[in-house]
């Protein structure tokens, strides 16, 4: 690795030199671009580009095609396409997401580490913008496929959300159909479990029901709506709508989770229990993005005017007792 | 000299990470004496330090230890590893009873995963890693076909280990996958790479999907 090169130049034939790697993924390496902050670039490996790298290429450039002012502010999308010193493409730049990841928030314990202060109104207009962000690249015909709350980053104190590892995305171009060829079951509704990825077409209806775990899993700070008391594991339980939360208490987990979820207004636990249950088998019964848009947005007002408690659990203010609640 | 946090009865209420069991099933008798104990002991710290330096493997990594050397000793009930606050170090002597320690580790690994099941926690697939320099010196062939079955129905992964002149083919009983051989005494660079395999198992979304690990070049000879 370390005998790679680590000089790339563009389209242009300019060359630029890459400064410290980043991050190490399943399909290649994150470098920062010297004297450009703002800026990285995606080095896929070797023997990934040699399997793919005509499949990845073509979609690259597809995507590029497809980049609009505002999808690249929200979304890091692939803008420069890369060469290495024999000129043979191994990736693109784009820009530098910002922020924390979603995963660090929507978790009872790091929360308050990595989003000091947090609140309920903080998660909410988060995910107001992130349904947003979504429903941005419904309209552009894109998918996002493999929903991870790791590729959601958030600055903390702000509304800021940017979406990263986006060369994984659904589309079409051109009478193209690029598939997502990645994905985890723990966020895949049931009708497409058991399919490899790549031959999943995703639809507004799935995209809509793995939203709705990521909407789940931040307000209810971690949990996925599928665990459940002497249950199964999260995959068996969604393959059978088996959603714990319903309209009382039936198994959920111990602890402070049901307060949580009893102090989320009416309309928002509707939508997750039709979603949860009739939609887990049926798609048409999911809550849309523009549904959950709508909630989120009452709620964030009802939020602000008092009606509705801001202040989230502290799970482990009081370490011996075994009852908490969430206020 | 024994300064293990008490796991806390409230930890599978309160954290909302999907867990992975991680048990060590360590052969310290008296062949490891010297410095390969020591060099097992400096591997074991430097597994819980890197694995406490990523938050999110912290929160998901729950370690146990049971050594075999002279006797079998729990030496670390399943903790999670944001509580272990420091480890004690393994003394050498004795035969190797590596049997009866992977029983009680299957046994161990058993229970922890019904208490997950009880309190709703979701968990990827159990490792149980297991570490000797020679030949059990007691009865392993019923343990080491319940291993391997479990194994085989992919609800723990088994990883043995052979350092020295260990037995490959009586390790590799354990598993499905074969025995590999430590390179020297690199423990260093074998924990480095199991608590590398740790945070990916533990940064991936999904509890029921093989996560693929780093290489092993680092430390395993051919």
């Amino acid at each position: 690795m370390a005998l790679r090169a680590r000089v790339v130049t563009d389209s242009l034939g300019k060359t630029r030199r890459l400064g410290k790697r980043l991050e190490r993924g399943g399909e290649g390496e994150i470098f920062a671009l010297q004297e450009r902050p703002d800026v990285i670039v995606k080095w896929y490996y070797p023997e990934v580009l040699k399997k793919r790298g005509d499949e990845l290429h073509r979609k690259v450039e597809a995507m590029r095609e497809l980049r609009d002012a505002h999808m690249t502010r929200d979304v890091c999308w692939p803008l420069i396409r890369v060469f290495d010193d024999k000129h043979r493409w191994i990736g693109f730049a784009m820009y530098r997401a910002r922020g924390v990841r979603m995963g660090f928030l929507a978790h009872a314990l790091l929360y308050q580490r990595y989003f000091p202060g947090l609140d309920r109104r903080q998660i909410v207009d988060y995910l107001i913008r992130f349904v947003e962000i979504v429903q941005q690249l419904h309209r552009a015909g894109v998918c996002i496929g493999d929903y991870n709350l790791n590729n959601i980053f958030c600055v903390p104190s702000t509304q800021e959300v940017t979406l990263i590892d986006c060369d994984s995305y659904q589309l079409r171009m051109g009478g193209t159909f690029y598939p997502c060829p990645v994905g985890s079951p723990d966020m895949t509704p049931k009708e497409h479990q058991g399919v490899a990825f790549r031959d999943i077409v995703r639809t507004p209806r799935s995209e809509a029901f793995s939203l709705a775990i990521v909407l789940f899993k931040c307000l209810m700070l971690g949990r996925h709506p599928y665990d459940i008391v002497g249950g199964d594991d999260p995959v068996r339980n969604l393959r059978r709508g088996n959603f714990a939360y319903g309209h009382g208490q039936r198994d959920v987990p111990q602890g402070a989770w049901y307060d949580l979820w009893r102090e989320l207004p009416e309309p928002i636990r509707d939508l997750f229990v039709t979603t949860f249950t009739a939609g887990a088998t049926a798609p048409s019964r999911r809550a849309t993005l523009a549904q959950w848009h709508a909630a989120l947005t009452t709620y964030r007002q009802q939020l602000e005017a008092g009606e509705c408690p801001r202040e989230l659990a502290r799970p482990s203010a009081k370490p011996d007792s075994q009852v908490l609640h969430a206020r | 000299m024994a300064t293990y946090q008490l796991n806390s009865s409230s930890d599978l209420i309160e954290n909302p990470s999907p867990r992975c069991a991680c048990m060590l099933v360590l052969d310290t008798s008296a062949s490891m004496f010297g410095q390969p104990i020591r060099e097992l002991n400096s591997g074991v710290q430097a597994f819980i330090s890197a694995i406490k330096e990523d938050d999110m493997a912290a929160c998901s990594v729950e370690l146990g230890v049971i050594t075999a050397g002279g006797k079998v000793t729990e030496q670390l009930p399943f903790t999670t590893a944001m509580n272990i606050s420091q480890c004690r170090h393994f003394a050498a002597s004795g035969l190797t009873p590596l049997g009866e320690a992977m029983e009680l580790a299957l046994d161990r690994l058993e229970e922890r995963t019904a208490a997950y099941r009880k309190a709703g926690v979701a968990y990827y697939q159990p490792w149980l890693v297991v570490i000797s320099d020679g030949v059990p010196t007691d009865q392993w062939q019923a343990v080491s076909a319940r291993a391997r079955s479990l194994a085989q129905q992919r609800k723990m992964v088994v990883m043995p280990v052979g350092v020295e002149e260990a037995d490959l083919e009586a390790l590799s009983a354990f598993s499905t996958r074969p025995a590999k051989r430590l390179d020297g005494l690199k423990f260093r660079e074998f924990f480095l790479w199991l608590s590398a395999s740790m945070s990916r198992v533990s940064a991936s979304a999904s509890t029921t999907e093989q996560v693929r690990l780093p290489p092993t070049d680092s430390w395993d000879s051919i």
